[in-house]
Parts: structure tokens; C-alpha cells; sequence
């Protein structure tokens, strides 16, 4: 019981692990890829990455792309080691419970 | 879930072979290059060493200016055809990286070709290995591709490069049992320089052809899978992302 509750609760919220796993192979990504592929609305989308960026995991540059605005992601350090630690966590649990 | 994680991870990496103009590029490179291949052969009489050293300079010049071409594209295409409907991924790749990748690329090349030469001279004579490339070269080359393409398949969880790999796979045996078929140039021993060079010559050549024939159908390929992603990629996102839809 008590590894589950050493998860980090930032990531471990589905939408948000959604976000991280898919920012963690790349550098950056942009909303629209990010909406496309984690499938969450607009508005969903914007709630989770805030609280991604207050938890410091996540940081957004905006930019232009011609005249239209581009804000594009990408995973801090600490992101990464959150979502490094959350895997390990995560994969230790399951190995103790088949023990 | 952590599957499911391992799932979005290779979604991303695959973002590159998403909408199929990397693989329809590519297949073209490949054609363009067959083409160049068939048409440098050594059809004329011109001494071997200056005919071998203007096919390997004409090739270059031309595997470099197609690749820059590809990029650009490519880039030209994702622009305005992917990036507005699906969004935009910057990929985690700096230079000494790049540098690295292209190390194993040219390792993973070469190590079964040089394991295959030596393998044959403990089995034959120089001659013979030189009078047989024209069946072991398209036969190792099938399968170094084959294991290339696969696992980078495997790595961005892409179905589809199993089908190209294992086409790759058959058209090198298939072109190796095609050439061996035809009957193997017989380098005789303390044959005289002229004779030698031609059986030689004769020998490269064929093995040019093969190289040839696998470039082309390994394009072929690779445009004929580029062309179904991208069908399927346009009836998924048939026009751009608007805020209104």
C-alpha cells in the first residue's frame, strides 16, 4: 500500500499520463498534435497542461507560425524524472503483487 | 498501463511515417537511384578503374542532391499538408546524436557484409568469392535491410514495415537464386590479367544489376505503403483543424 501511495498524483491522473508519455520521446510537440492524440477537448486539454506546468513538469514556448499563434510543449527535467520515477514505481508494484 | 504508455511513446516516434510522404520520398529516391544504377553500366568498352570511379562519383553526387531534394520536400509537404491537420512534433535529435545514429547505420551496414566476406574466404578462394557476389551481395543486402527495416518498425510500433521487410527478404533471395540460375562467371586459376578483369568486370556488373533490381523494388514498395498511409491518413483528416469543427 504504500508504493501505490508514492505514485505521483500529478501523472498518475490518466489525461495528464497521456501527456507526458507522449511528450517524453520528443522534444516538443505542438496543441493540435497533443489534442489529436490524447483525444481530450480543447478545454480539458488546456486544464491538464496548466497543471502539468505548475507542477514544473511541463513548459510552453509561444510563437508564430506566419500570423497564427503556435504554442508548442515539451517535457522539463524534472517532467522527466517524475515520469522516470513514476514508470519505475509503477512497474515495482506490479513485481511485488506476482511475487 | 504501462503498455499502454509504451503505446503513446511509439505513436509519437511514428509521428514521422504518420501521413506516408516519408515512405513515398523515400521509394522515389530509391527508383531515381535503380535508374541511375542500370543506366551507368559498363555496356561501353571504357577501362574498368576510371568507368568504376565515375559510376561511384556520379552516384554520390546523386544519392546527395536526391536526399536534399527529399528533405525539402518533405519539409514543404508537412508544412502545408500534415502540420495543419494533425499538429506539429519537434523531434529529440541534436547534432552528436545524428552523428551516432549515422555510426550504427554504417556499422549495422557493413559488419554482415565484411562477416559474409570473411565467412567465404575460409570457404573459398578471393576468386571465387569476387565470382559468386553476384548470388551472396543481393542475399545479405535483403537481409541486413530486412533486420533494418523491422527493427525500426518494432521501435515506432509500425505494422506495416513487417510487410516491406519481409518483400525486401524474398526480393534478395529471389534475386540471388535469379542471378545463381543464370549460371556464375568461372574465374580459372592463373588466369591472364585481361581475362581476369573481364570475368571480373562481368561479375560486378551483375552485381550492380541485382543491386538495381532490389533499389527498385524495394521503392516500389515503399511508395506503395506511403500511398495507402496516405490515403488513409486524408479520409481521417480530409481538411485542416478549425477551431469552429
Amino acid at each position: 500500500m504504500k508504493n501505490l501511495s508514492e505514485l505521483d498524483r500529478v501523472i498518475h491522473e490518466p489525461a495528464r499520463l497521456t501527456l507526458v508519455a507522449l511528450l517524453s520521446s520528443v522534444k516538443s510537440a505542438d496543441f493540435l498534435f497533443l489534442l489529436k492524440e490524447s483525444q481530450l477537448t480543447k478545454g480539458n486539454l488546456s486544464v491538464h497542461l496548466s497543471r502539468l506546468e505548475e507542477a514544473g513538469y511541463v513548459e510552453a514556448e509561444k510563437t508564430f507560425r506566419g500570423k497564427i499563434p503556435h504554442t508548442e510543449y515539451c517535457l522539463t527535467a524534472k517532467g522527466k524524472s517524475a515520469f522516470d520515477l513514476y514508470r519505475k514505481n509503477l512497474g515495482s508494484i506490479f513485481n511485488k503483487k506476482k511475487a | 498501463m504501462n503498455t499502454q504508455i509504451d503505446t503513446a511513446i511509439k505513436r509519437t516516434r511514428a509521428y514521422w511515417f504518420v501521413d506516408g510522404f516519408t515512405e513515398i520520398t523515400m521509394g522515389g529516391m530509391f527508383i531515381v537511384l535503380a535508374g541511375a544504377l542500370f543506366i551507368t553500366r559498363n555496356t561501353s568498352q571504357t577501362p574498368f578503374l576510371s568507368w568504376f570511379l565515375s559510376v561511384t562519383g556520379e552516384i554520390i553526387v546523386l544519392k546527395v542532391l536526391s536526399f536534399v531534394l527529399v528533405v525539402l520536400a518533405l519539409w514543404w509537404l508537412k508544412d502545408n499538408f500534415t502540420y495543419p491537420r494533425t499538429g506539429f512534433v519537434r523531434n529529440q535529435i541534436s547534432v552528436p546524436q545524428i552523428f551516432i545514429i549515422f555510426r550504427n547505420v554504417i556499422l549495422f551496414l557493413l559488419l554482415p557484409i565484411t562477416i559474409l566476406l570473411i565467412a567465404s574466404l575460409f570457404i573459398t578462394s578471393t576468386d571465387n568469392v569476387l565470382a559468386t557476389m553476384p548470388v551472396w551481395f543481393p542475399i545479405g543486402l535483403g537481409l541486413v535491410w530486412t533486420a533494418l527495416v523491422v527493427l525500426a518498425g518494432e521501435w515506432m510500433g509500425l505494422l506495416r514495415f513487417r510487410f516491406i521487410g519481409v518483400v525486401t527478404l524474398l526480393t534478395g533471395i529471389a534475386v540471388g537464386i535469379w542471378q545463381s540460375t543464370l549460371g556464375l562467371p568461372n574465374i580459372p586459376a592463373n588466369a591472364e590479367s585481361t581475362i581476369f578483369q573481364s570475368l571480373l568486370l562481368e561479375s560486378i556488373d551483375r552485381t550492380i544489376y541485382s543491386l538495381g533490381l532490389i533499389l527498385v523494388i524495394f521503392g516500389i514498395t515503399l511508395l506503395a505503403s506511403g500511398l495507402a498511409t496516405f490515403m488513409r491518413y486524408r479520409n481521417e483528416n480530409p481538411t485542416p483543424y478549425s477551431e469552429d469543427v
